[in-house]
């Protein structure tokens, strides 16, 4: 029940029931249960419940003059719909009863008036109120919370670069499909001297609003150490250190970075326990790229991560990709997993960086088929498209 | 995900099956954390009836190692299936986390 006590408006032209009222209920008023405030009838009771705002029930009779019980119990929702109405008849009366429950009565009692019955009346009446104005408090925070959640998606799918790099020497596609409202992954491109690109493609442990400002500190990070880098494993290795230093929650991400030279089709890459890219070549078959034994970032400071280089021939086509293609599950709790995206187009190999990225997405799609999608999906795909001079 | 526990000495084992992923990490967190007492020096987490495990599953093993370093405790995991195992390589988790092919290696390395 609420802290303060109930108001409670007693409307009846019969003016002995005011003292019958303060007299039969004063130890619930003196013990601070209730306070009540009368009117005559039913005009007068509306301009109160206008002028006092913290009336919480109206006890009313049927008839009286000016305006009946019956017709104040339509008026009353029209000055607040949570106020609570108990109507009180004359014995037997169930006509007038049905129509006064009909036009919302929470409850009835009958006269002549049985005040421990009608004790009970109130306070199970009362009960329902603070149970109602609990639910319409716990949506409306609810409501906040959605609020939030979007401005968070909203700030998430802003981070995503819009506009795709690339040149007549190579073409890029890339998307990132959340799971929920707020996910983990994401991707991103830098200019680096040269003509050469930074590419990322990252997954963030864990779902939700702490999750997704630790992705925005994670690129925000990567971006800044990209572009003032030497290298792949720098750049892991100076992100890492960054992130652990305030990270009591425990989260991580991990991030497969790669620099790529478009003019020589030298990519160098290091790999902070992310999924191994795969290069398709023109023929459909695959190489995986190797792990470079690095860690997750986040964790523990001080870590290395060694970079490889590796060379795309013409025609090479990289993809980068998270655990939400791989780990993709079926109804029958079977994962998409590496080899079946390997064969992918071992049977014909599309030569267009869109056409490629879409098929990984659609290909993930189907074999799902009516499982929920439990993790963020997010797939790069470069292709060389240049021949070597 | 259900857990069982037992103990050996100071040392809780934790047995756990099916999968942990965004879905119930929390309530394997607050499982485990329920599991360990104050007393504890050692907890090895027998992850061979585990057929899957998320990043989110991965951050509560870490999480409990980081609850445990505090009473100075230490946390080892064991007897990993080949799909759990390759998740804790790929992330490297396997570089900061003791991996052991048993439960008795695992209490043997956490007795030392």
């Amino acid at each position: 029940m609420t802290q303060r006590a109930c108001k409670i408006l007693v409307v009846d032209d019969e003016p002995d029931l005011q003292p019958l009222m303060r007299q039969r209920m004063r130890r619930y008023v003196r013990r601070g249960l209730y306070t009540f405030v009368f009117a005559q009838n039913g005009v007068e009771a509306l301009e109160m419940l206008q002028e006092q705002q913290d009336i919480d029930l109206v006890l009313s009779d049927i008839n009286m003059p000016k305006m009946d019980g019956l017709t104040l119990l339509q008026q009353i929702p029209k000055v607040d719909p949570d106020i609570r109405s108990v109507i009180i008849s004359a014995y037997g009366d169930m006509k007038n009863i049905r129509t006064a429950m009909n036009r919302g009565a929470f409850d009835f009692v009958t006269k002549p008036i049985d005040f421990d019955d009608l004790k009970v009346t109130i306070d199970r009446t009362l009960r329902n109120l603070t149970e109602w104005r609990e639910a319409l408090a716990s949506r409306d925070k609810l409501v906040a919370l959605q609020n939030e959640l979007d401005v968070a998606s909203k700030m998430q799918q802003s981070i995503l670069p819009t506009e795709l790099p690339g040149t007549d020497e190579y073409k890029v596609a890339a998307s990132m499909q959340p799971a929920r409202a707020i996910g983990g992954d994401f991707f991103d491109f830098v200019h680096l001297d040269g003509g050469r690109i930074g590419i990322a493609v990252a997954d963030v442990s864990d779902k939700g609003v702490p999750a997704a400002l630790f992705m925005m500190s994670s690129r925000t990070l990567l971006k800044g150490a990209a572009i003032g880098g030497t290298g792949p494993g720098e750049v892991l290795y100076e992100v890492n250190n960054l992130l652990e230093e305030e990270n009591e929650s425990a989260m991580f991400v991990t991030v497969l970075y790669a620099e790529y030279n478009p003019a020589t089709g030298e990519l160098s890459y290091a790999n902070g326990g992310h999924n191994a890219p795969v290069i398709f070549h023109e023929d459909g078959s695959s190489t995986v790229l190797p792990l470079t034994d690095g860690v997750a970032l986040g964790l523990m400071p001080g870590l290395d991560y060694r970079q490889e280089t590796v060379k795309l021939s013409p025609s090479d086509t990289l993809v980068l990709y998270t655990d939400g293609v791989t780990e993709a599950m079926n109804t029958d709790f079977e994962e998409f997993g590496l080899e079946r995206l390997r064969r992918m187009f071992v049977e014909s190999m599309p030569g267009d960086a869109e056409t490629i990225n879409d098929a990984i997405f659609k290909a993930v799609a189907d074999f799902a088929g009516d499982a929920p999608q439990s993790d963020d999906i997010t797939c790069l795909t470069l292709c060389r498209t240049t021949t070597d001079a | 995900m259900a857990i069982s526990t037992s103990r050996e000495g100071q040392t809780l084992i934790v047995k756990t099956e099916d999968r942990i992923d965004g879905a119930n990490a929390r309530e394997f967190q607050v499982d485990l954390e329920a599991a360990i007492d104050p007393n504890d020096r050692g907890l090895v987490l027998d992850l061979e009836q585990l057929s899957y495990v998320s990043s989110a599953g991965l951050r509560v093993i870490l999480l409990t190692a980081k609850t445990l370093r505090k009473q100075n405790a230490k946390l080892a995991v064991c007897s990993l299936s080949d799909s759990v195992r390759e998740v804790f390589e790929i992330s490297g988790f396997d570089k900061i986390i003791p991996v052991h092919d048993n439960q008795a290696e695992a209490a043997a390395a956490l007795a030392d």
